[in-house]
């Protein structure tokens, strides 16, 4: 076993989402903590976000405080911890514990150990010159800035670097002096603009590497120095397009294996530099002119990456990684017996595509009038993201645009059909969210593919790629009910949605079509080994071949249709719900099914669901699996309205977790929103409480209440929370509301997720669990005591839910500030003085 | 002060394991064997080799040390304390010794070392192994097993780190 | 064009046919490596052999010069799920499939290659052919078809030649080598002789090698005539030897070993092997249908080095009293990892050890 003894361990979480920061940390948080506590480790966990599903598991002692130097050191004080591990918090919780050691004073006792790195390694990640020289240091190719004064030595740096170079300006005087200099006569201009503009007239010079190629690689290393490659993936579109925003490919397919071999040569010599015990991402640019390659940053922690690998491979990252972080060795790691024994050793193997392809949030801006920069570049744009799973490139692609948007509408290959030519090859050069689209478009106008790939440094491969797909398009189109034509465009990944909308039909006839000439969806198994051995997979993709592999779970599951992508205001919320929802089904025996497509989102964690179908959420990806697994219930999000009728149409048991279609504004300037809030359990409405919302924060008011006289007689078909909302002038804290009559100007709705999850944290009641039972007529006695019972619950809490600190000005640019009532990307709490 | 690396954790491990290697060629299956660290590093150079012999032949080979700083014929009273208790002295009589140390030098500390243990015991074989050889001898002795030859000037220091004190393998110049 | 895959068991599989329209036959075997297909299929390990990839779409890193593993691809036909039918290397003259066409290869593609992986994984590799109409006709030439068990007559070099350098004089005896091997020799600037397996003892001794190296090579090792036995069994004696792949087997029998072919063979990087002596774990490219049965080991004479922790099948060799050893895995990361490499390191260091000892 390890060669660490712990007693007492702390996690440190990732805190509120922001860009870049989704559901993986607490994901990562939720799923390994068991694993410790099961070998008698008391697990503590301190974290802010109130989606947090972590801070309701079972495994540890959760302390749902803001995220302090000051509340670390607390808890640490409080509860004897002698191991701290931020990894699993990411970047965030490590630049907190660093600080944290940083600060540590006398008076706080012994510093607690650090598992994964050394508080050395860890001080040295966080600084990140400090790194860059560490890896220079050691003979890696990392890039690095050169601080020069006089012309003679930027000339010599000319020479050693070449062009392109990026300029900027020391201690500069204005924001931005950032200058590419792609051309030898710019230079010198260059150096003096550069130089006027700094205080202190130095200049400092690097290599510019926009426009080379982006691949991403992470790897693990244990205790012994062991290290092995868990995946790859590259980046269709090149460097100054951020990482995020990127459509990105797994596993790799246009880099040669000794470029590849190279990077993973450079990735374990930085884990063993860095004395990692533990998972790391690391970036690399690769210029596929001169061969070149430079690191351009190392994550020693989970991210987005970890937590899509784990998706992507059916390998188990999260378990491997809390195993390494104990000190144990890579070849002693045990795992759950429906892994493979030698699965935590073996270097995963994909016989499948992966397409990752951002969200961003522009739709929902402009509905809400919003306009925003959506020039991609460097800084990150998207909110969410979806993954496509299929058997070759196109196929994939086609399912991940599938689940990006539910209707197929928004993708139809006529929509780029009316920018002028001008404006295409602009969007060619600075491209925006639409790129996919315009790609196609450009090579339909006929553009020559060498052409584009050097406007675009996108490799040719793709654009021989989505030539294919707008000829299969084109067939499909041009060949309305030809039966080869719908097994073609089957096989590349197009739905029956768009098929039906390329024939003038709906999805029916284009599924009764399939049915009868046997083109029917076969699901392969998503596991570590590329079928070289026999797995017991729980993840499953569909594609059109011979076999099809998966078979029926139990005539005792339920499905549950995940939320898909992270979008603007849902944010976290909405995976945090269908969790809970999963792990209560478990808990009342049923076998369970979830569909969905986000790696960021907890509801694909490993292990939790019986099977997972790695899948857009169309009526007709739905209705397949349905037809395979024949549920005993599907449970849908309520905003999904077309898919529940569509399902219900079909004879589907459909259950629905209330929500509304679009997320609901809250309260702007002096005004202040109130809700009283409900909960009904299909025949009967209970009172629950009330909340204050002013703009940017919520509170719970400690009050009794009663049910309404007009609410006494409504009846509530299905089961949920809900609130009776309505607006007053001012903004003041209440401690009281005066509810008698609610007759005018109220409208109901349910309680967005997110409330919903900060309600049950500070009322200690799962209301999403509740829901669950009452939804399959399961509700205990114990719960219709709690529900009769629950508004005499007076709640003395001071705790209070606020929108989080996200810099929307540095990600989007907006033209009008950003509506933050909706709690747009994510939460934190705030502690306020009560009166 | 600078110093250069001449030997990286794995490039010192490898050359650990062909001294392995080579010990085993050459004692046929290591019977009657006995491995002689020289302390301080050179005790954990001999029980690294002993771990090794263990993994692949398992049988478990003595290993002794022997703190030769009072035996250099360069000390007064050298004849004194070898760190050694009586037990442990018994141990090399008619035994295939192999002595082992971080660093051959002048030589001088390794014949210090064969006076102790001919001043102990009567060996069968007494055979010697060197992480590096820096060259510059000062008397007849060489080295049967050799992780690297490093050829160095006189005025230039060598240090060999191991994990186990110094929390890192590596060789490195001083300069 | 639809064309037809018949495996020996009757099983048939569809698909488009890329590359030569030619009908062959050989030995059925699939390879989990992601990367690396231009190397896999010009390694003359695989002559006589088609391959299936498990990775889908294979392809889109075109047609390299510094991916050769031999000068043209040695395989009779490639399976894939997709082609990426058009990714030319930096100069635009060649892609995958003008490569196997310029060679006569088949290769077929959008075959369910999944459901093909693992139905060989129950049945192990067998005779199949690729033909246009999957016929009686087509069954029974297949059946009759026997495979030819002369590879490494068939690839190895029949003349000695040299790639000269200023290093350590090393021998290569070549039973089918793959340019990897020379790859690394020149990274240690090894002047380099390659001679023919045929070679005797007294030719190989009058060049006074430094070292000598048994290289790999495609087919049964028990094949090959008792004379190659009896040249390993003296070199060994003479002077620092090291054994790759085939090299490796040869290397096992000539010491008295016993070669059993594996239940499932490793075609592939991603099993870990463990040094024994260090606990270390690396990755490497295998290629192996075959393993020495270390149950019949001979443990005067050898001593197992590295082991796959996946089955357990032995990875490595040393010989007890000579500089001698050998490795099943390829360490000349040509695809494949780097950490591999060490051997190479691991064989220069002993070489200039013994050259100092002996000299």
């Amino acid at each position: 076993m390890s060669n660490i003894t712990v007693k007492n361990i702390l996690f440190i979480g990732a805190g509120s989402n922001d860009f870049g920061l989704e559901a993986e940390h607490d994901a990562a948080i939720y799923q390994v903590m068991p694993e410790l506590k099961g070998h008698g480790i008391n697990v503590f966990l301190i974290d802010e976000n109130p989606y947090a599903l972590s801070l309701e598991s079972l495994a540890a002692e959760a302390i749902w405080q803001p995220l302090t130097v000051e509340n670390i050191k607390h808890v640490i004080k409080n509860n004897h911890i002698d191991t701290v591990l931020p990894l699993f918090g990411g970047t965030r919780a490590v630049r907190l514990w660093a600080t944290t050691v940083q600060q540590w004073e006398h008076g706080d006792g012994p510093v607690p150990r650090t598992l994964g790195l050394s508080i050395d390694m860890l001080l040295r990640v966080n600084n990140l010159p400090n790194l860059t020289r560490y890896m220079a240091d050691a003979g890696l190719p990392v890039l690095t800035s050169h601080v020069v004064k006089a012309q003679d030595d930027a000339n010599e740096l000319l020479r050693e670097l070449q062009i392109p170079l990026m300029i900027r300006s020391l201690h500069p005087k204005t924001t931005n002096t950032r200058q590419m200099v792609e051309r030898l006569d710019e230079f010198e201009e260059a150096i003096d603009y550069a130089k006027k503009q700094s205080m202190t007239q130095e200049i400092i010079i690097s290599k510019a590497i926009n426009g080379l190629k982006e691949v991403s690689m992470e790897i693990l290393r244990d205790f012994r120095g062991n290290k092995m490659k868990i995946g790859a993936s590259e980046d269709m579109d090149p460097i100054g397009i951020h990482t995020a925003d990127s459509l990105s490919v797994a596993p790799t397919l246009t880099i040669q294996d000794q470029v590849l071999e190279k990077m993973r040569t450079y990735a374990f010599q930085v884990a063993d530099l860095l004395g990692l015990q533990g998972i790391m991402h690391v970036q690399f640019a690769f210029d596929d002119s001169t061969g070149a390659i430079y690191i351009i940053k190392v994550s020693p922690y989970v991210d987005q990456m970890a937590s899509r690998m784990a998706l992507v491979t059916g390998y188990p990252v999260m378990l491997v990684a809390i195993n390494l972080a104990m000190g144990i060795a890579l070849e002693d790691i045990v795992l759950p017996h429906d892994f493979g024994e030698k699965t935590a050793m073996m270097e995963p193997m994909m016989d499948h595509v992966a397409v990752k392809l951002p969200i961003f949030p522009f739709g929902e801006l402009e509905e809400s009038d919003v306009s925003v920069n959506r020039q991609l570049n460097s800084i990150q744009k998207s909110v969410g993201s979806t993954i496509g799973f299929g058997r070759t490139f196109i196929e994939a692609l086609e399912k991940a645009i599938r689940s990006a948007h539910f209707n197929n509408a928004t993708f139809s290959p006529t929509n780029m059909a009316h920018i002028s030519d001008d404006a295409l090859i602009q969007q060619l050069i600075h491209p925006e969210d639409n790129r996919v689209l315009l790609l196609i478009e450009a090579i339909k106008r006929g553009y020559e593919i060498d052409e584009l790939a050097e406007l675009t440094n996108i490799d040719e491969f793709y654009f021989y790629q989505l030539g294919h797909l707008l000829q299969l398009e084109l067939k499909v189109e041009n060949d309305a009910d030809s039966i080869e034509s719908l097994r073609l465009g089957k096989q590349f990944g197009l739905s029956d949605g768009l098929i039906a909308l390329f024939w003038n039909t709906n999805f029916t006839n284009i599924r009764s079509l399939s049915k009868e000439h046997q083109i029917e969806a076969t699901y392969k198994a998503l596991e570590p080994s590329a079928g070289e051995f026999p797995e017991n997979a729980r993840q499953y993709y569909s594609t059109f071949e011979e076999e099809n592999e998966s078979v029926q779970v139990s005539d005792n599951t339920v499905m549950v249709i995940g939320s898909g992508a992270f979008r603007l205001g849902d944010a976290a919320s909405g995976g945090y719900a269908t969790t809970i929802v999963l792990s209560e089904l478990r808990r009342l025996q049923y076998h369970t099914i979830i569909m969905n497509n986000n790696a960021n989102d907890a509801t694909l964690m490993q292990n939790l669901a019986d099977k997972q179908y790695l899948e857009p959420l169309e009526i007709s990806d739905v209705m397949k699996v349905v037809e395979l697994e024949n549920p005993v219930a599907i449970i849908v999000p309520g905003n999904r309205r077309k898919l529940i009728t569509a399902l219900r149409e079909l004879d589907q048991n459909v259950l629905i977790l209330p929500k509304e279609k679009h997320m609901p504004s809250g309260p702007v300037d002096d005004r202040t929103e109130f809700a009283l809030n409900i909960f009904s359990d299909g025949q009967q409405i209970y009172p629950v409480n009330m909340t204050q919302h002013v703009a940017g924060e919520l509170r719970i008011i400690s009050q009794i209440i009663e049910l309404p006289k007009q609410l006494a007689q409504t009846h509530l078909e299905n089961p949920g929370v809900y609130q009776v909302i309505w607006y007053e002038n001012g903004h003041d804290w209440v401690d009281h509301v005066e509810i008698s009559d609610i007759s005018y100007d109220t409208w109901l709705r349910p309680m967005p997720f997110g409330q919903v999850a900060f309600i049950s944290k500070v009322m200690q009641v799962q209301w999403v669990r509740i829901t669950v039972r009452a939804l399959l007529g399961r509700l205990t006695e114990q719960d219709q005591k709690l529900l009769e019972n629950v508004n005499k619950l007076t709640l003395q809490t001071d705790v209070s839910l606020v929108a989080a600190d996200v810099n929307y000005d540095l990600h989007l640019q907006p033209i009008e500030p950003i509506d933050g009532t909706r709690f747009e990307l994510g939460v934190n709490i705030q502690y306020y003085d009560q009166k | 002060m600078t110093n250069k690396e001449v030997l990286d954790t794995a490039s010192l491990q490898r050359a650990l394991t062909r001294i392995t290697y080579e010990i085993i060629e050459r004692n046929k299956g290591g019977r009657n064997l006995v491995l002689v660290g020289i302390k301080t590093r050179g005790e954990y150079l001999a029980h690294r080799i002993a771990d090794r012999l263990e993994q692949l032949e398992g049988v478990q080979i003595p290993v002794m040390a022997i703190d030769i700083t009072n035996f250099r014929d360069d000390q007064p009273d050298h004849h004194e304390n070898l760190g050694l208790n009586e037990a442990e002295k018994l141990n090399i009589s008619e035994q295939n010794i192999v002595l082992i140390d971080d660093v051959l030098f002048t030589g001088r500390t390794i014949r210090a070392a064969l006076d102790a243990l001919i001043h102990i015991g009567r060996p069968k074989t007494i055979s010697l192994a060197v992480l590096v050889d820096r060259g510059h001898r000062e008397l007849p002795i060489r080295a049967d097993f050799v992780g690297k030859n490093i050829p160095t000037a006189q005025n230039e220091k060598i240090k060999v780190f191991v994990q186990e004190i110094d929390g890192k393998d590596s060789v490195e110049i001083l300069h | 064009m639809i064309r037809h895959l018949i495996l020996e068991d009757g099983t048939t599989f569809e698909g488009l046919g890329f590359g030569a329209p030619a009908t062959t036959f050989g030995e059925i075997i699939f390879h989990t490596a992601m990367t690396g297909y231009q190397e896999i299929i010009t390694d003359p390990i695989y002559d006589g052999q088609m391959i299936v990839f498990s990775m889908p779409v294979v392809g889109a890193a075109g047609i390299h010069a510094e991916a050769y593993e031999s000068v043209k691809p040695m395989i009779r036909g490639m399976i894939v799920h997709d082609l990426a039918e058009v990714s030319v290397n930096r100069q635009r003259r060649m892609n995958l499939d003008r490569f196997l066409k310029q060679h006569n290869i088949p290769g077929l593609y959008q075959v369910d290659t999944r459901k093909l992986i693992r139905h060989l994984r129950e049945t192990g590799p067998q005779k199949a052919t690729i033909v246009d109409y999957a016929d009686d006709h087509a069954v029974d030439q297949l059946v009759a078809t026997v495979l030819t068990n002369k590879q490494v007559q068939n690839t190895a070099t029949s003349k000695p030649y040299a790639n000269p350098g200023r290093g350590r004089h090393i021998v290569v005896i070549d039973f089918g080598l793959k340019h990897g091997i020379l790859r690394m020799l020149g990274d240690y600037d090894a002047n380099v002789s390659v001679l023919p397996y045929t070679t005797s003892v007294d030719e190989v001794l009058t060049l006074d090698p430094d070292g000598v190296i048994l290289s790999t090579g495609p087919g049964d090792p028990r094949s090959l005539p008792e004379s190659v036995l009896t040249l390993i069994r003296v070199l060994q004696t003479k002077t620092p030897l090291l054994g790759i792949g085939l090299g490796h087997e040869l290397f096992a029998l000539a010491n008295d070993a016993t070669l059993v072919p594996l239940p499932s063979e490793h075609h592939g990087m991603n099993h870990p092997i463990q040094e024994i002596i260090s606990k270390q774990i690396f990755y490497a490219m295998q290629g192996q249908g075959y393993a020495v049965d270390e149950t019949l080991l001979d443990r005067k004479k050898l001593f197992v080095t590295y082991r796959d922790l996946v089955d357990g099948a032995v990875q490595g060799l040393r010989h007890r009293d000579y500089p001698a050893f050998s490795v099943q895995f390829f360490p000349d990361a040509a695809p494949g990892p780097y950490e591999a490499t060490a051997v190479f390191a691991d064989f220069f260091e002993t070489v200039e050890d013994y050259v100092e000892h002996h000299s």
